[in-house]
């Protein structure tokens, strides 16, 4: 029983990094209909920002996240403005291309400037537990779950009570009709494509303590992420956040009893399955 | 939606000898090529070119000519490394039969894949697609005694063949030239037949409007299935050429969605659903990321004298360019995507014709 409860904390923990993940690649996908396949490349500018802050000016990672998040929402927003606006109305695959082909661009920069050196940020809490009942947490992960909880809050409550969200949301629903209402539907994608670049960025300065840091981190962050997205259904925030909860334990419980070496096997399989029976998601239909 | 890769009907048939002539022309220049190159070098970029051209070609069936753009080629494209490798190291079954065995499989899959991927439309397809490769993948890691994991399979030399008098060893690089030529002819050929046939228009009509599509009769499903169905027995036969080849595949080369990812860009950036446009981009790419590998370009700018050798630039160039060449890929989608949508065989195409209507409207212009 310890060791059923203990798997499952862990993966909730992990989870929370998923949803924070999945919350900006449902955003992005919500406003503009796109999936971003550079989503993971985002998280590790986001790591690389964060190692650079740590070993240049000793800036802790948690604390880099206030400079990770601007970062990233500009680098997002001129990637919308002058890449993806481009194609918001050519064929779906043409779309996918384009953000693979910016996620091969920002991974190969990495290489180019940071070698394809493992880099490793080792803070002074990076192996740090402690217990609660029989159950050891680990110190980082459960601090990254807090800030995770804690965006995710203000993400939402900017979303629900205040006026730009609602038109976000508008423009998530009906873009053409939220032009009509006098919404400013390309300052919403921008702002949109800037959020999901902040979160994406964001979840990779939380998971920097614990994880490498190399310039192909990304891609099995963007495979998650789609997971996560289409569990929760694509487009809705509170989906994305239970998906990335359901993947985190999914993922810890095959790891504990099936193994370790099948855990991504499994959360694939379960993915196809979702897709195929209930293609749109946990949620259901519900949008944001 | 776009007129460029309509303009195989058949009123344009007429003219079509020209690019034939050519075609068969190219063929038999490089099937002499191997008696005045002996360049080790030289032969090994032509099969890379010939092994690029077979991805390309291959996904082009089921991504440029049925519309269903699959990023999980790789699963094919590793079975068929996998299984023709593992018959020869461990049942010691001839290549040339595994390679049978390892496109049946590849088929095998691809129906299994596409009947239950085939429900779903757009980029849940794309989705489903990558996962399943994402499977195969984590199988072949997982599955040790099989195919021994992460490590790989290491073959040894390929056994000779004897038919009648003569024996072919597959030492030299010259066999696997030839077997790539023919290859590259095989997978061209079916090409042309899929645009040409019936079965083709099926694919084509899918492509431009699924639902206009099946309510003129043409069974979704199946169809989708069959134009899968060739392009993973080609991709299978990509596949093993590869692994016997290099003789050494593990899940990281021959599974991984690059590999996919890479399959898809030839045919975007030579012109997605046209019978030279994965030629075209198997040429750019293979040629682009081997001057980048083997230095050339930072060579070039020393020889001009653009940059000195000892100077900071140039040092970083020489030991940074050769690693730029998935850089350079990147770059190159972004811009064929944003400026040439039907690739640089589209674009050049549209820019002839241009020019054509300048130089008469200019003619017309004199006359008066």
């Amino acid at each position: 029983m310890t060791l059923f409860l203990q798997s499952v904390v862990s993966g909730l923990l992990v989870g929370g990094v998923y949803a924070l993940i999945g919350i900006g690649l449902t955003l992005i996908f919500g406003v503009m209909r796109i999936i971003n396949f550079a989503h993971g490349d985002l998280l590790m500018m986001g790591m690389y920002t964060t190692w650079i802050a740590f070993t240049a000016w000793k800036v802790d990672p948690f604390v880099a996240i206030l400079l990770v998040f601007p970062v990233l929402f500009l680098w997002g927003a001129f990637l919308q403005r002058t890449f993806i606006n481009r194609v918001l109305g050519a064929l779906p695959q043409n779309q996918i291309l384009l953000t693979i082909g910016l996620g091969l661009v920002m991974s190969n920069a990495a290489m180019f400037l940071f070698t394809s050196d493992y880099r490793i940020l080792t803070t002074s809490y990076s192996s740090d537990s402690f217990r609660l009942g029989g159950i050891s947490l680990s110190s980082p992960l459960v601090v990254s779950f807090l800030i995770t909880a804690a965006i995710t809050a203000v993400l939402y409550w900017f979303l629900m009570k205040t006026d730009t969200g609602q038109a976000i949301r508008a423009t998530a629903q009906d873009r053409e009709a939220a032009q009509l209402m006098g919404i400013n539907v390309r300052w919403m994608s921008i702002l949109a494509f800037g959020l999901g670049a902040a979160f994406a960025g964001t979840a990779g300065a939380l998971i920097s303590p614990t994880y490498y840091i190399f310039p192909q981190v990304g891609q099995p962050f963007t495979l998650k992420a789609f997971v996560v997205v289409v569990l929760g259904g694509m487009g809705s925030v509170i989906g994305a956040t239970l998906g990335g909860l359901v993947v985190g334990i999914t993922e810890s419980l095959s790891a504990v009893y099936i193994s370790s070496g099948l855990k991504d096997l499994v959360v694939y399989v379960v993915f196809l399955l979702i897709l195929l029976f209930k293609p749109s998601g946990l949620m259901g239909k519900s949008r944001m | 939606m776009d007129t460029t890769r309509a303009t195989s009907s058949p009123a344009s048939r007429g003219s079509a000898w020209l690019p034939l002539v050519a075609s068969v022309a190219a063929v038999a220049v490089l099937a002499v090529v191997p008696l005045f190159v002996s360049n080790p070098y030289v032969l090994h970029i032509m099969i890379l070119l010939f092994l690029s051209v077979i991805m390309g070609s291959a996904w082009n069936v089921v991504g440029g000519y049925a519309g269903q753009y699959s990023v999980g080629h790789a699963a094919y494209y590793g079975i068929g490394a996998y299984v023709t490798l593992i018959f020869m190291t461990q049942y010691q079954i001839m290549p040339w039969w595994g390679t049978w065995v390892a496109m049946a499989a590849a088929l095998a899959v691809a129906l299994v894949i596409g009947s239950i991927t085939f429900r779903l439309r757009g980029p849940y397809f794309v989705l489903a697609s990558i996962a399943v490769a994402e499977v195969i993948r984590l199988t072949v890691l997982n599955w040790k005694s099989l195919t021994n994991g992460a490590e790989g399979i290491l073959s040894g030399p390929i056994p000779r063949i004897t038919i009648g008098e003569t024996t072919i060893k597959f030492i030299s690089k010259v066999p696997f030239y030839y077997v790539g030529l023919a290859m590259v002819v095989a997978t061209v050929l079916a090409n042309l037949a899929v645009q040409h046939s019936k079965l083709g228009y099926y694919f084509q009509a899918i492509r431009e409007d699924q639902d206009a599509a099946h309510s003129l009769g043409i069974n979704l499903t199946f169809h989708k299935n069959v134009a899968l169905g060739i392009s993973a027995v080609f991709t299978a036969l990509a596949g093993s050429y590869y692994a016997l080849y290099v003789r050494f595949i593990d899940p990281s080369t021959v599974l991984t969605i690059d590999v996919s990812v890479q399959m898809v860009l030839i045919c975007i950036i030579g012109g997605i659903g046209t019978v030279l446009g994965p030629v075209v981009g198997a040429l750019v790419l293979v040629a682009l990321s081997e001057t980048l590998r083997s230095n050339l370009v930072t060579e070039l700018l020393i020889a001009v004298g653009a940059v000195s050798p000892e100077s900071k630039v140039g040092a970083f160039l020489k030991e940074h360019l050769s690693h730029a060449h998935m850089l350079i890929y990147g770059i190159l989608v972004v811009v064929v995507i944003l400026f040439m949508p039907d690739g640089i065989l589209g674009w050049a195409r549209q820019a002839m014709r241009r020019r054509a209507q300048a130089a008469l409207v200019a003619a017309a212009g004199e006359k008066r």
